[in-house]
Order: C-alpha cells, then sequence, then structure tokens
C-alpha cells in the first residue's frame, strides 16, 4: 500500500495534465475521474510531508551551523507532530506513528528550546534521524529520500541522516567537513 | 532612617509568611513497578553514583537537604525536581517504550559527558553530586552495556 501512495504521489504531477485534459472532454469522465480520486485521497491523510519538510529543513540549518534556524525548524517539525491527522492510519500504523511520536517530538521539542547550543542540538538530532529513518521506511516520504552516513561523528561513533539530495551536506560536522559521508540507502 | 526601618521589617515580615508555604515534597515508598532497576541491572557502585548525584531530581524519591525547610530554597528545589523528572524520571524508566529507553540512555552518556549534568548550579550546594572522571566513566559504560543489552532484547522479542 505505501508503495502505491508514493507511486500515486509520484505520478501524480505528469498525470495532472492528461487527467486535466480528460475530465475536461466529458461529464461522465469526470465522475469517473472524482470516483477514482478517493481512495487515493484517503491515503493522501497518511502522507507524513510536513514532517520530512521540517525534518530536511532542520537538517540543512545544521549543515550551515546556523543554531537559531535549527531553533525554528526544531519547533515547525514539533508542531509537525502534533497537528499530524491520524484518522485515516489503521490501527498498526498508529501504533507506530505514535512510538515514534513519542520520541521524535520530544528531541524536536529540546531542538526548538536548545537554540545556542548546536552541540547539544545535534545530539538529539542524531536520535531523531533514526525515528525519521523509521518513519519514513514506514510510510514512505512521497519523495526519493537517501540515507547518509557520518563516519567521524562523536568520536567515530558515526551517525546517520536523512537527506533529499544526492550530493554530500554533512549536518554534524558542518561547515567544518562539509562533504565527509557517504550514501548508504536510497528511499523510495 | 525609619523608611529603612519600614523596608527590612516588611521584607521580614514577608519571609516569615512563606515559611508557612512548604511545598509537597517528592518522596513514595517503596520501588515503583516501572522503576529503572526492574527493567535494567545497576551495579552497586552505579546505583550509589546514581544516587548520590541524579536521583534527587530525576525519580520519585528526593533526599532532601535541610535547607529546602527554608523559603524560597525548597520552592527552587520544587522546580528543579519538576524539570527533572520531566525531562527523564528514573522511577517510571520502565513505562518508556524501547525506543525512548534508548534515547534517555544516550542523553544520560551525553549530559554526562559534556558535563551538563549534574547541573553546575545543583552542584555547587550540592558536593555530593560532584562526579570524578571515573565516577563518569562508570556511568557512561554501565549506559553503553545497557544499551546493548535492551537492544538485543528487542530483536529477539
Amino acid at each position: 500500500m505505501i508503495v502505491s501512495v508514493i507511486a500515486f504521489s509520484a505520478c501524480n504531477n505528469s498525470s495532472n495534465k492528461s487527467a486535466e485534459t480528460q475530465s475536461a472532454k466529458t461529464d461522465s469522465g469526470t465522475t469517473a475521474q472524482t470516483k477514482s480520486a478517493v481512495p487515493a485521497n484517503t491515503e493522501a491523510t497518511v502522507s507524513i510531508k510536513e514532517i520530512v519538510t521540517a525534518y530536511l529543513q532542520l537538517k540543512n540549518a545544521f549543515t550551515k551551523d546556523d543554531t537559531n534556524d535549527a531553533a525554528a525548524a526544531g519547533s515547525s517539525l514539533e508542531a509537525a507532530f502534533k497537528t499530524f491527522d491520524k484518522t485515516g492510519l489503521t490501527a498498526n500504523q498508529k501504533k507506530t506513528f505514535e512510538d515514534v511520536e513519542d520520541d521524535a517530538g520530544e528531541h524536536a521539542e529540546h531542538i526548538g528550546k536548545s537554540g545556542g547550543n548546536i552541540a547539544h542540538q545535534r545530539e538529539h538530532f542524531e536520535m531523531l534521524s533514526k525515528d525519521m529513518y523509521d518513519l519514513v521506511k514506514a510510510f514512505g516520504a512521497g519523495q526519493v529520500l537517501y540515507k547518509d552516513f557520518c563516519p567521524m561523528y562523536n568520536n567515530n561513533k558515526g551517525a546517520f541522516w536523512i537527506s533529499e539530495t544526492k550530493e554530500i551536506k554533512n549536518p554534524y560536522l558542518g561547515k567544518a567537513m562539509p562533504t565527509c559521508g557517504t550514501m548508504k540507502e536510497e528511499l523510495k | 532612617m525609619s523608611r529603612i526601618k519600614k523596608i527590612g521589617l516588611s521584607i521580614l515580615v514577608v519571609f516569615s509568611a512563606i515559611q508557612f508555604m512548604q511545598p509537597v515534597r517528592n518522596k513514595s515508598v517503596g520501588l515503583s513497578a516501572t522503576d529503572i532497576s526492574k527493567v535494567l541491572n545497576i551495579p552497586d557502585s552505579v546505583q550509589a553514583i546514581l544516587g548520590n548525584a541524579c536521583f534527587d531530581c530525576h525519580s520519585n524519591n528526593t533526599n532532601y537537604p535541610w535547607y529546602v525547610n527554608i523559603q524560597p530554597m525548597g520552592w527552587l528545589m520544587t522546580k528543579h525536581i519538576r524539570q527533572g523528572k520531566a525531562a527523564l524520571n528514573f522511577s517510571e524508566f520502565g513505562s518508556y517504550s524501547a525506543r525512548r529507553r534508548q534515547s534517555k540512555l544516550k542523553s544520560i552518556a551525553d549530559q554526562i559527558s559534556d558535563g551538563d549534568m549534574p547541573l553546575s548550579s545543583y552542584i555547587w550546594m550540592h558536593k555530593k553530586a560532584k562526579l570524578t572522571n571515573d565516577e563518569k566513566g562508570l556511568i557512561i559504560n554501565w549506559v553503553q552495556r545497557s544499551k546493548d543489552i535492551l537492544s538485543i532484547k528487542k530483536l529477539k522479542e
């Protein structure tokens, strides 16, 4: 089902045009379009896009060593978790989501409140990234994402993050080591 | 002069009055079912450090120093405890999800190695909470072991 959601949203842009022209042609065509769009819409409520967007914003603030932007993005991420509409979720999905939310929401809140202490914000970002990975794996992001790994962070213990670009931009070491890291997995 | 006396007197009155407003104590009888010791094995050496330096603000049982009987010191302590417990409560560790247990353990190690915990303002009043490097090492190693044990347990589930 997740695959179909991704497939649907991925094809959405390209198929929109033809759908419009099709529905413009006949009235019956329009009804058919609306009908087929209904299940797709209910599935679209499972979209974690806002959460993903806020996370990526946070990640990008860290690549620039910007603690205040990171704090702002942390707060938007916290809000995105809080406002997420769970009504469309199955019992299992809800359980998965809440398990992640319980932890990730706290990290996001903490990052939001820790402006000025980027080292501490990054400690929480590391845990948050694990949560986000599990969330994206479970629900799909609606866009291609990459799991990147930085082997040097945290005294060479290493840590990973999720990125929207193939190019490496390290959020843990920031401007000091912007290209440190490798792509480990493509998340479709 | 009489003005200074008046001010002095009113401060004394307010100070005496607030002594009657004693905050509720953070005390509970026995270990709770969700106590961390029911989930993780804690060696005595680690238990002693946690008891001296952490549990006062991060559990449901505070070992109160004498000066909390004097207000506003007791209120400040109450605030510390409320915030401490909200962030991490060892008495409720067992109620955290597997994911949160991992996060909390990692945060404990991070905070201690960064020197952010115990709070320097707290150490200033409670010398016993000051950790030596050896004690820090003990806690951090225990945290790492515990994290591994919990993740192995989870894999087996």
